[in-house]
């Protein structure tokens, strides 16, 4: 294996219950995002700009819309003869309470990190929309005194649910704790260090830690290691000051992607100095027709427009036929709105169909979510509270 | 190693008659129809006729060909022990091996195509727009037990003498050649798209060069020679969308004609897809001033203008106040504001200023050229 400085890991075991039924069939890390890409892109684009050889990809419960993205790894220049993408397979019938199957957990780890020869290991989530220079993360880890660097950026409070973690800043700004935000004594501040889920940690050290907790008398999961290590060590306290969607909820995830049709936004996001790197796919171009009026709106490819679409964000191979309307939403890919179908504040995951003058309309804070491969012949009024 | 039949696609030519679009640039990698370029539809077809193994022969201006066609992967045509192999011209100990003509470049690579073996060599030419299986023409070639097959296209009375016209008996057995005839006896255009047996094809190149060398050119001596020496050569018909982008009109013309929905190219058929190599890029983003009608538009391209019946390539940026009419835009060009185009074909890489203007005519398409730059003018 090629020794690069840095390894990466990425969980894609994270909370998704608040995206249902968007997470019926996918882990966060593959929800569409942007009409173009899947969340998971955002973290092996920032792996790939750093030049980072070896990714460790722990799979979540449904992984099979994560293998299909991934592939060989090509797409980020990981399909290396050494090193590459490594994806470990979630294991639903481990009993943890089993020492010698729970140190199986801690191994999986530990075998990828000795193999990959790097000094400093990187940690990312998909929920974390954002454009991380990873290599400056790097430059700053090397300053600071701590062996493990947390990434945040700051936010206004009331950005925040009581149950998502912030840094605990000190004076000298290093971070003395990753706490939710409802254990935190705020006291009158307006702002909160909100934790990105992404760490860097010295390599050697992760393996120590590892290796402890796989000897330990309960069971720990990395991410409570890793929470005990900030407060063990106070880590370096990295802010990150670019885009930032955190998809926590519905709402956030469809405020995130009407966000990208903000110049500023869009252009900060996907038009920095790391370029967003997703799966091509071979489609044809999209084709507006003759009466189509579309403003305001990003598109992926292979798409056919014959209505008009305000203000939304429109995936691959979408097909909005004439009199059909849509606005301030977001329509993922091969969906079909018919003729004379409305749809507002709506969320249509993959494959849906609207039926003919079928209207289907939420409000900005509750859109209305039609999972994927659902035919919609009635119409669905979200009344507004 | 023995491959049933081996492509070669001819990428070489200069393409002359492009003019700006190919003075750094080799015609088969001039962009088309928004996210291609014209050697897709070939590699394309070759992919989805399972004809795993090609040669892609180059040497006019071949850069940028080298860094579309890779490895082949971006077509599937990268298994191993197969794939595709760019062949340039190369010195060699009895000379350099530039190519005088379509058979001499074939003749040049022998070494290449002997190292597959194969019982068929299907000759191609990289600077085609269709689709088609060359499994059906190679049906055709081994029911007629032919020595060499000429893919034939129906075309105009009136346009018959700009072509190879294939005059045939009732089985099909091609008896006559004539190249660009003042008077064409019938309407068989040949495509330029061959089936050889290699053996045979193989002695007549060979004997050529230890004789008199005459052997340059396909449609100009081989298949005359074929011809004289009575070989089985046969003309397969073929019946669907073939454009010849030979020329900027022709380009202009068949850009426009992908435009329609109704193409009998049929590009939204996913069972012959059209291939690319094709670069992450964002999704088109188009703004609360745009106005977009009968129109292409691919990743990356930014639209606060208004553009009807017209095709914009990848990351293609055009500002408020332009109006883009019945054109075709090249991958990263640049429109300013209030620029007017219209009837035009822009390069890549091209700039428009501020108010600039391209107005060409449906006879005279407009062109700006690679990387061109159209100063901004003032507001007159």
């Amino acid at each position: 294996m090629r020794k690069g400085e840095l390894s990466a890991i990425i969980d894609l075991n994270e909370d998704d219950a608040a995206l249902a039924p968007l997470t019926t069939g996918r882990p966060i890390g593959t929800l569409p995002f942007a009409g173009r890409y899947r969340l998971i892109d955002f973290p092996l684009s920032a792996i790939s700009a750093a030049d980072i050889h070896s990714v460790a990809i722990f799979m979540p419960r449904s992984a099979r819309s994560v293998q299909d993205h991934l592939r060989s790894g090509a797409t980020w220049n990981l399909d290396l003869i050494q090193g590459g993408v490594f994806m470990f397979p979630y294991v639903a019938t481990r009993d943890y309470n089993d020492a010698s199957l729970r140190a199986r957990y801690y191994e999986d780890y530990m075998q990828f990190l000795r193999m990959s020869g790097s000094r400093y290991t990187v940690i990312l989530g998909a929920k974390n929309i954002a454009n991380i220079d990873l290599n400056a993360v790097l430059d700053y880890h090397r300053a600071g005194d701590s062996p493990i660097t947390a990434i945040y950026k700051t936010l206004p409070v009331t950005e925040l649910g009581a149950q998502e973690l912030t840094l605990s800043l000190s004076e000298l700004g290093t971070a003395s704790s990753v706490l939710p935000l409802s254990a935190r004594h705020l006291g009158d501040a307006a702002k909160v260090a909100a934790f990105m889920d992404g760490y860097l940690i010295d390599t050697p050290m992760l393996i120590e830690l590892l290796d402890a907790a796989s000897n330990g008398a309960s069971f720990r999961r990395m991410p409570e290691l890793l929470r005990d290590a900030v407060l063990a060590n106070n880590a370096n306290a990295f802010e990150y000051t670019g885009f930032l969607a955190r998809v926590t909820g519905i709402q956030q995830y469809f405020a995130a992607n009407l966000a990208m049709l903000d110049d500023a936004s869009y252009q900060a996001l996907l038009y920095s100095s790391i370029p967003i790197l997703t799966k091509s796919k071979n489609e044809i171009p999209t084709f507006f027709a003759r009466d189509s009026h579309v403003v305001n709106t990003i598109l992926g490819t292979g798409a056919y427009i014959e209505g008009s679409i305000t203000h939304s964000v429109i995936s691959r191979n979408v097909l909005v036929h004439r009199d059909a309307e849509v606005v301030d939403s977001v329509i993922m890919q091969g969906t079909k709105l018919s003729i004379g179908a409305s749809v507002r504040n709506a969320i249509l995951d993959k494959g849906v169909v609207i039926g003919p003058n079928v209207t289907v309309a939420g409000t900005p804070e509750h859109p209305v979510v039609v999972p994927k491969n659902a035919t919609v012949y009635q119409s669905i009024e979200e009344v507004p509270a | 190693m023995t491959t049933e039949m081996l492509g070669m696609i001819l990428a070489g030519g200069q393409g002359t008659r492009l003019g700006k679009l190919t003075r750094t640039t080799a015609k088969p990698s001039v962009p088309f129809g928004g996210r291609y370029r014209i050697i897709d539809f070939t590699l394309s077809n070759l992919s989805n006729s399972g004809v795993n193994t090609v040669g892609v022969i180059t040497q006019y201006q071949p850069l940028e060909l080298n860094r579309h066609v890779q490895n082949g992967a971006s077509w599937g045509l990268n298994e191993r022990s197969a794939g595709v192999t760019i062949l340039q011209p190369y010195a060699a100990s009895d000379g350099e091996k530039f190519f005088e003509g379509t058979a001499h470049a074939i003749f040049q690579n022998m070494a290449y195509i002997d190292s597959y073996n194969p019982k068929y060599l299907l000759v191609l030419s990289g600077d085609h727009i269709y689709k088609m299986d060359y499994r059906r023409m190679l049906a055709f070639h081994e029911s007629k037990k032919a020595a060499l097959t000429v893919a034939v296209m129906p075309v105009s009375k009136s346009e018959a003498s700009r072509f190879g016209i294939m005059n045939t008996d009732d089985t099909d057995r091609i008896i006559e050649f004539e190249e660009k005839p003042a008077a064409p006896k019938s309407n068989n255009a040949s495509m330029g798209i061959y089936i050889f047996n290699w053996a045979t094809l193989r002695k007549y190149l060979a004997d050529s060069n230890a004789t008199d060398g005459n052997l340059e050119d396909f449609g100009h001596d081989v298949i005359p020679a074929y011809l004289a020496h009575n070989e089985p050569t046969y003309a397969y018909a073929f019946h669907g969308y073939w454009k010849d982008v030979g020329t900027i009109q022709s380009l202009w013309e068949a850009n426009m004609e992908f435009l329609s929905p109704n193409n009998p190219l049929n590009i939204t058929n996913r069972n012959w897809r059209i291939y690319s190599q094709a670069e992450a890029l964002p999704p088109m983003m188009l703004t609360s001033t745009a106005k977009v009608t009968r129109a292409m538009i691919v990743d990356g391209s930014y639209v606060a203008g208004t553009v009807d019946h017209s095709i914009l390539s990848q990351s293609v940026k055009i500002g408020p106040g332009s109006v883009v009419t019945d054109s075709m835009v090249m991958p990263n060009a640049v429109i300013g504001k209030n620029v007017r185009i219209d009837h035009a074909i822009i390069g890549e890489d091209a700039i428009v200023g501020d108010n600039g203007e391209v107005v060409g005519t449906a006879d005279d398409i407009a062109v700006v050229g690679y990387g061109e730059a159209i100063g901004r003018k003032e507001k007159a």
